[in-house]
């Protein structure tokens, strides 16, 4: 029932845009979808109707839906008065790939079905992979090409990881989570061991860890901005999800020490390709995309080291979506502008387009985790569990990656925003209100929904 | 009977290690769709009516005739050479093909001690197919071998998942949707985009984005 919710709307509006083959209907389409998404997720937070109990929805699911709508709400906006050189035909295809892309993450998140996720991530695949290779030049097809074949993999890896969980199970198994915490104790150990490691690598794909990262910069970099920032702020999250149910099945069947260690191994894999990487890279996209895979890193750090630092995973994931998916609107716009990729040929972006300029510096400042960036609270808690747990050497090499992702970050924004610029340009209003929005949801966000939600 | 099937499926493997020609491949795949087909059969009384049906149609159009098919097409179409051109040697892969196995049957041996629901030749023969898969995606340059191989891969995923069946007849139908995905994947647009835009449909030519 709940999905057909989620998928009622997609599928009206998809005949619609189909049928009409307009580019204005078309972007009227997506903001009036992201409105409802938003606004249905703000209902199911409301305490007093308790809808989110009968829908048998957890605060888990909640979070990432509501990042994944605040999210589509800021990209609807943004994309209201950006100017695009699609045919009437293909703004039809963008509207329902992008809606069929956004359902499929929501049913994705809201799934407790193992079975389930499993089929809407590898739609999420197909969808996006439309939207990637929607401008049809020779890159971009590359680009499409390689997303869609090693996450395939991916996902074929991961269904090889829920076969094996159903061997590891004892008799009349199941797919669904609670059910399967109910079996904790009975279920095969051997099994369940390399089931969590097909499951991490194939998921893990699809988040973009290193080293199965390659298909990230390529598709985030080719993709028109307001999929990128879909993708890296609400795509990563969604595959994210079932890993960190199935390290909660892992702890119940305690062994949590086995899943903890592979997530420090891949998160600070991540943050030391991500480090090298980005000192290196000089398309500002590709560099965003990097930091992305920084960012999953850190969350999966985080997780790996549970209790307190296991919320700051979850801070850490509603503050990256945000804060990226602003950097990534803010590209597409100066992208817009200059018409190169190449941060070394753009500059003056603060006297040629101040708004877009601050903005691009604030989105810069926030994502290496100033305050009062929540990234900043979600990594001091990190550095603080690994003290704690007496790590001091890994304290170290992570203190260290983030101030050389940091001063990467930083040579590529100064180099955007600094220097001198005779000309002028203007953007619509829509492109500056909608990064503005975002990074100002993740300053307040987090602790609105902690102090007052209770999450 | 099984057995014989599921050892001809382990046959079929080790010969995709000997062929050069496209082609043979193909037929490799025909005839792992026909293999799978008839081991969906003999599963006929652990599944309900409706879900067998389902299973069975589908790897009979999908496997055996349509993406094989499609991929023939694809071939004449852009003329692209019949030879497979790997990057190792017939016998380096053939060896590798035979540590495979022997990796796959000493898995499932050993671990079909503690649980009783593996049956070692079947849950070794899959095994093995998915990673056989998986190197010939690594061993070759051209798109249309990576495809191939996973095809067969995913043939060895469908296996697995046919094992389990009885338990959960629904991850079947499950596992079937992973092949309308690839189908997609070939029939969408992908080689023949690919190939009006770069001139060999070949991994090395994929390398316009790179750091």
């Amino acid at each position: 029932m709940l999905y057909l919710y989620i998928w009622i709307i997609p599928l009206l509006f998809s005949a619609i845009a189909w049928l009409k083959k307009s580019s204005r209907l078309n972007t009227a389409i997506i903001f009036s979808h992201s409105s409802l998404c938003l606004s249905a997720s703000v209902a199911l937070l409301l305490p007093g109707m308790g809808l989110a109990t009968k829908l048998g929805i957890d605060s888990l699911s909640l979070w990432f839906l509501l990042i994944t709508s605040i999210l589509y709400f800021a990209v609807g906006l943004y994309s209201l008065q950006h100017k695009s050189n699609l045919t009437d035909r293909q703004s039809s295809i963008y509207a329902i790939a992008m809606m069929a892309f956004v359902a499929s993450m929501g049913g994705a998140i809201v799934s407790k079905d193992l079975g389930l996720i499993w089929v809407f991530v590898e739609t999420t695949t197909l969808a996006s992979a439309m939207l990637i290779s929607f401008e049809h030049h020779k890159q971009s097809l590359e680009a499409a090409w390689k997303y869609l074949f090693i996450c395939s993999i991916g996902i074929a890896l991961a269904f090889v990881g829920v076969l094996l969980l159903i061997i590891a199970m004892p008799e009349s198994p199941s797919l669904v989570f609670d059910k399967i915490m109910q079996m904790k104790g009975s279920i095969n150990p051997f099994w369940l061991k390399v089931s969590f490691v097909f499951m991490l690598i194939g998921f893990g794909t699809k988040v973009g860890l290193a080293p199965l990262h390659f298909w990230l910069p390529d598709a985030h970099s080719e993709a028109p901005a307001p999929v990128s920032a879909l993708l890296s702020g609400a795509l990563l999250n969604t595959a994210l999800l079932p890993l960190i149910r199935m390290q909660g099945i892992m702890q119940a069947n305690s062994m949590g020490h086995l899943a903890n260690e592979l997530f420090l191994l891949f998160g600070f894999a991540s943050m030391f390709i991500a480090a090298v990487f980005i000192q290196k890279v000089k398309n500002y996209k590709r560099l965003l995309a990097y930091s992305s895979i920084e960012n999953m890193g850190i969350i999966l750090i985080a997780f790996g080291l549970g209790e307190l630092a296991g919320k700051a995973g979850m801070i850490h994931a509603m503050g990256h979506s945000m804060i990226k998916a602003a950097f990534f609107l803010t590209s597409g716009s100066v992208y817009s502008i200059f018409g190169k990729k190449d941060y070394n040929l753009c500059s003056g972006l603060l006297s040629r387009c101040p708004i877009i300029g601050w903005l691009w510096l604030i989105a810069f400042m926030m994502i290496v985790g100033m305050p009062p960036s929540p990234l900043f609270v979600s990594e001091f808690n990190i550095v603080f569990a690994l003290v704690g747990s007496g790590n001091l050497a890994l304290m170290m090499l992570f203190v260290i990656l983030l101030a050389s992702i940091a001063y990467g970050l930083g040579k590529a924004s100064l180099a955007i925003t600094m220097g001198k610029s005779d000309q002028r340009s203007k953007l619509p209003i829509s492109e500056y209100l909608a990064p503005t929005i975002l990074l100002l949801s993740a300053m307040i966000l987090p602790w609105l929904l902690i102090v007052y939600l209770k999450f | 009977m099984a057995d014989i099937l599921l050892m001809l499926f382990g046959l079929s493997l080790l010969f995709a290690s000997i062929t050069n020609m496209l082609t043979s491949i193909v037929r490799i795949l025909v005839i792992q769709g026909i293999l799978l087909f008839v081991l969906t059969i003999l599963k006929t009384n652990e599944m309900n009516m409706w879900e067998f049906a389902f299973v069975a149609l589908e790897t009979i159009v999908f496997k055996a005739v349509l993406i094989p098919w499609f991929i023939v097409d694809t071939i004449n179409k852009n003329g692209i050479k019949r030879e497979v051109e790997p990057s190792v040697s017939n016998f380096f892969s053939l060896g590798s093909m035979t540590a495979i196995f022997a990796f796959a049957f000493f898995i499932a041996l050993w671990s079909g001690k503690s649980s009783p629901n593996v049956y070692p030749l079947h849950f070794g023969v899959a095994f093995a197919a998915i990673l056989k898969g998986l190197f010939i995606i690594i061993a070759n340059k051209k798109l249309i071998t990576h495809l191939m191989g996973y095809l067969i891969m995913e043939n060895g995923i469908f296996m697995l998942s046919l094992a389990i069946g009885s338990e959960m007849p629904h991850i079947v139908s499950l596992g079937v949707s992973l092949d309308i995905l690839l189908s997609i994947l070939i029939a969408v647009l992908f080689i023949n985009k690919i190939s009006n835009s770069f001139e060999d449909v070949d991994s090395d030519e994929l390398s316009i984005l790179k750091d």
